[in-house]
């Protein structure tokens, strides 16, 4: 068994649970043109959501561990579980500016995860809005 | 044109493990792994994906039962209600989920060619997952 080399493809994720209001609007936009671009998805509703977090990396030969689990899960409800989970996501002032759709909402997270998490170890964000709807953001390291 | 397709079966099993160093003290194992010290178990789920191209002839990648036997044969009668500890693999390090996607990759590899395996997913729980795509 040669795991205390540095494996190449591992990568560990997360799956975390918030629910939230929203409606699909551009700002910029009169109700009228919000409401033919984004259809129902227009009108204030809600969403029971998934966020999947994976990080990469190489085992610690020490302990086994790709990462302190227990670290990511505080840095995951801290900066994005406990700002979101039962708000509108339009109100939340780290969603400024932000159209609430789930891919906006993966690069919003990844964004907000990145520079909490260790260095480079981010390798996916996904949103999983409703059973049908899954959205995933990744950044070049 | 020649694309790859891919098929994956999934397998469970449910085995007990501890975080735990022998060469630590007891207070050093507890700051780094916490209440994974103590013993426990999950009801593992296991996604093992097989890619190649399709044999025009079966219209397969991989015979989907001769997948489960070697599975089956390979790992989950090796696992299910076991001690992960006392296995000889985790003699040396710890049965983190990390450990025994990587594990089980390198159990699987040489029974179904390092080339046709593409990953391995273990999933601890509904919220935990490890993928391994080799080395």
């Amino acid at each position: 068994m040669s795991t205390t080399t540095a494996p190449s493809g591992l990568a560990l994720t997360r799956v975390y649970h918030f629910s939230a209001g929203h409606r699909l609007a551009n700002p910029a936009l009169s109700d009228e043109e919000n409401a033919r671009l984004y259809d129902a998805c227009a009108r204030p509703h809600g969403h029971n959501y998934y966020v999947e977090v994976t990080v990469a990396g190489a085992v610690d030969p020490r302990t086994g561990m790709l990462i302190d689990v227990g670290r990511v899960d505080e840095v995951v409800q801290q900066a994005v579980l406990g700002r979101v989970d039962h708000r509108t996501l339009e109100s939340v002032p780290e969603l400024a500016g932000v159209i609430t759709t789930g891919e906006s909402l993966a690069r919003a997270f990844w964004r907000i995860l990145a520079p909490a998490l260790p260095p480079g170890v981010l390798r996916r964000v996904a949103v999983v809005e409703t059973a049908k709807n899954r959205f995933a953001y990744e950044e070049g390291s | 044109m020649s694309g790859l397709a891919y098929s994956t079966r999934r397998f469970t099993f449910a085995a007990g493990h501890r975080y735990w160093v022998e060469e630590w003290s007891v207070a050093e194992n507890g700051r780094i792994f916490g209440r994974l010290t103590v013993p426990h178990g999950h009801n593992y789920t296991l996604d093992v994906t097989i890619g190649g191209s399709i044999d025009e002839r079966t219209g397969m990648v991989i015979d989907l039962s001769e997948l489960k036997r070697i599975v089956s044969e390979t790992v989950v009668e090796r696992f299910d209600h076991a001690d992960l500890n006392a296995d000889p693999l985790f003699r040396t390090q710890v049965p983190t989920t990390e450990n025994l996607a990587i594990a089980i990759w390198e159990l699987l590899a040489p029974k179904l060619g390092p080339d046709r395996l593409q990953r391995v997913r273990v999933w601890e729980d509904p919220t935990l997952y490890v993928d391994y795509d080799g080395p």
